[in-house]
């Protein structure tokens, strides 16, 4: 069973999954509570994106209730600690239920943990290359407004801002933006 | 400046940890502290034993059920301080036409336990996690009016931001959640306050923080510094004078309704507040209580050591 909200990711791991292992994967109905959907489907192995807050209902699923049958357990391999920081860093986690073996589920985890990095590493790529295109144009902002108001060349106002930097310990960018922010409260005043 | 990752969940008695943060107390002791809001309390438990995390503010019973494996997997957490006591409300839905304006336990808790005899299925009543104060003094609070909790209703886990919602689509019939849930889904007239907490046990012990063992066998200085910190912090948020502030600030950080936060903090207008006065060590007579209780449901098995209730409890101070 597979717990994700995000479609793109799920859709991804349900053909990886397939793909290699004679695997069913099952999901959870809309509205539909995480634990009610374990009991329904009494599933292997439930994989879990661990941005879902319903996390917490599958934690001791045999405690609260007598009547149901499956145990249900977090994966946990303590000999290989570097795999579950691996695991937690990507943001998967993995339950056992009933008396399915770790060895049977590592390989599972093992490709979601893969698949949720290379998205994760994706996303991080996207964000970086659109904070850089932010930073740019507000670099370019600044120097336009250095060259309206002092008078100053391309080189020249980008020169103020790198000394301003240096001399202040910030970087070019900060400087750019606190000269814009100053800038449009003297012009709204 | 010591980095520090610290671990919270979105509810009131986080308070501490955002004051701390906004107000440089974090700074001043030379810690660099982080704040990794985590939308559950499995995600603080993984992190601090994975070392995703080095410091947590957590629910007091779940520290307690990883030092003594309940929980995989097993870590003995130190747990130096104490940051909260009460804060947590019973709350029921429209379904359970009993009076909600009795202040005392065990009237209240008379008038649930009528109301459940005549049910056919037993109501499902949530919880914010399994190895919870919530769960703990939900079940002791029925048992002591006859109910079985295990039998007569059926205790299911909601995450705390997410009970009003299922409160209000009638998917639940009530439940016991920490501030600010229960002002809020009584603002939102999806359900009534029936009990605060503390009158089911005066002044319990709430949250804790607690440490990654890793982290605090190799930081002994920075932990010490965090706990002080974080006992300034906790002596701001427990003046009344000072809690519009607060409950602006948990509304910007983590995006809490202002005004049901506000009543649960001190001199807020709620029936539960949060009291944040418990600054210092654990103290070692609610632990001993919340491992009797988890003992009485059976959490503790017989092939489990016998607890000592001073296991996981370090003093760092």
């Amino acid at each position: 069973m597979l717990a994700d909200d995000d479609e793109h990711r799920a859709r991804a791991l349900v053909d990886t999954l397939t793909r290699e292992a004679p695997v069913t994967v099952v999901g959870i109905a809309p509205g539909e509570m995480l634990p009610d959907a374990v009991i329904r489907h009494a599933p292997d192995v439930v994989l879990v994106d661990m941005t879902r807050p319903d996390r917490d209902a599958l934690e001791g699923l045999r405690v609260l209730s007598r009547e149901r049958p499956h145990p249900v357990v977090l994966f946990v391999d303590e000999d290989d600690t570097s795999f579950m920081e691996e695991a937690i860093g990507a943001g998967v986690c993995s339950y056992n239920v009933g008396s399915i073996a770790n060895a049977e589920v590592k390989p599972i985890l093992r490709a979601a943990v893969a698949l949720f990095r290379q998205l994760q590493a994706t996303r991080t790529a996207l964000e970086t290359a659109e904070a850089r295109l932010r930073e740019r144009a507000l670099l370019d902002r600044a120097k336009q407004l250095l060259m309206r108001d002092r008078r100053l060349t391309e080189p020249q106002a980008h020169r103020w801002l790198q000394k301003r930097a240096m001399a202040g310990g910030q970087r070019m960018v900060d400087v750019a933006e606190a000269l814009l922010g100053q800038t449009e409260r003297k012009e709204t005043r | 400046m010591i980095p520090i990752r610290l671990g919270i969940v979105r509810l009131v008695d986080s308070a501490p940890a955002v004051v701390g943060d906004a107000e440089g107390l974090f700074a001043a002791e030379g810690l660099d502290v982080t704040l990794h809001v985590e939308p559950s309390w499995a995600n603080i438990a993984d992190k601090l034993a994975w070392s995703a995390l080095d410091a947590a503010i957590i629910v007091a019973p779940l520290a307690l059920a990883m030092s003594l494996g309940l929980r995989e997997p097993k870590r003995r957490l130190p747990v130096p301080m104490g940051i909260s006591r009460g804060g947590n409300s019973i709350v029921v839905g429209p379904a359970v036409d009993i009076d909600t304006q009795t202040t005392d336990a065990t009237q209240a808790a008379q008038a649930f336990a009528a109301w459940l005899r005549g049910q056919r299925t037993p109501p499902r009543f949530a919880v914010v996690h399994v190895f919870s104060t919530h769960n703990l003094l939900l079940r002791h609070w029925l048992a002591a009016a006859g109910v079985d909790p295990d039998r007569d209703l059926e205790i299911v886990v909601v995450p705390p931001e997410r009970v009003v919602d299922a409160l209000d689509a009638g998917r639940i019939a009530g439940f016991c959640a920490g501030a600010p849930w229960g002002e809020r889904a009584a603002e939102l007239g999806a359900g009534r306050v029936l009990l605060g907490t503390s009158s089911i046990r005066p002044d319990h012990l709430e949250k804790v923080l607690a440490l990654a063992p890793d982290w605090r066998a190799a930081n002994r200085d920075a932990a010490a510094a965090l706990c002080r910190a974080l006992a300034s912090a906790q002596a701001a948020c427990a003046r009344a004078d000072r809690a519009d502030a607060v409950a602006a600030l948990l509304a910007q950080r983590l995006d809490l309704p202002v005004a049901a936060a506000r009543r649960a903090l001190p001199g807020g207008a709620a029936r539960e507040h949060v009291r944040f006065a418990a600054a210092g060590p654990v103290p070692q007579d609610e632990i001993a209580w919340l491992l009797g209780e988890m003992r009485r449901w059976s959490w503790i098995r017989d092939h489990e050591p016998p607890p000592d209730p001073a296991t996981p409890v370090e003093d760092t101070f």
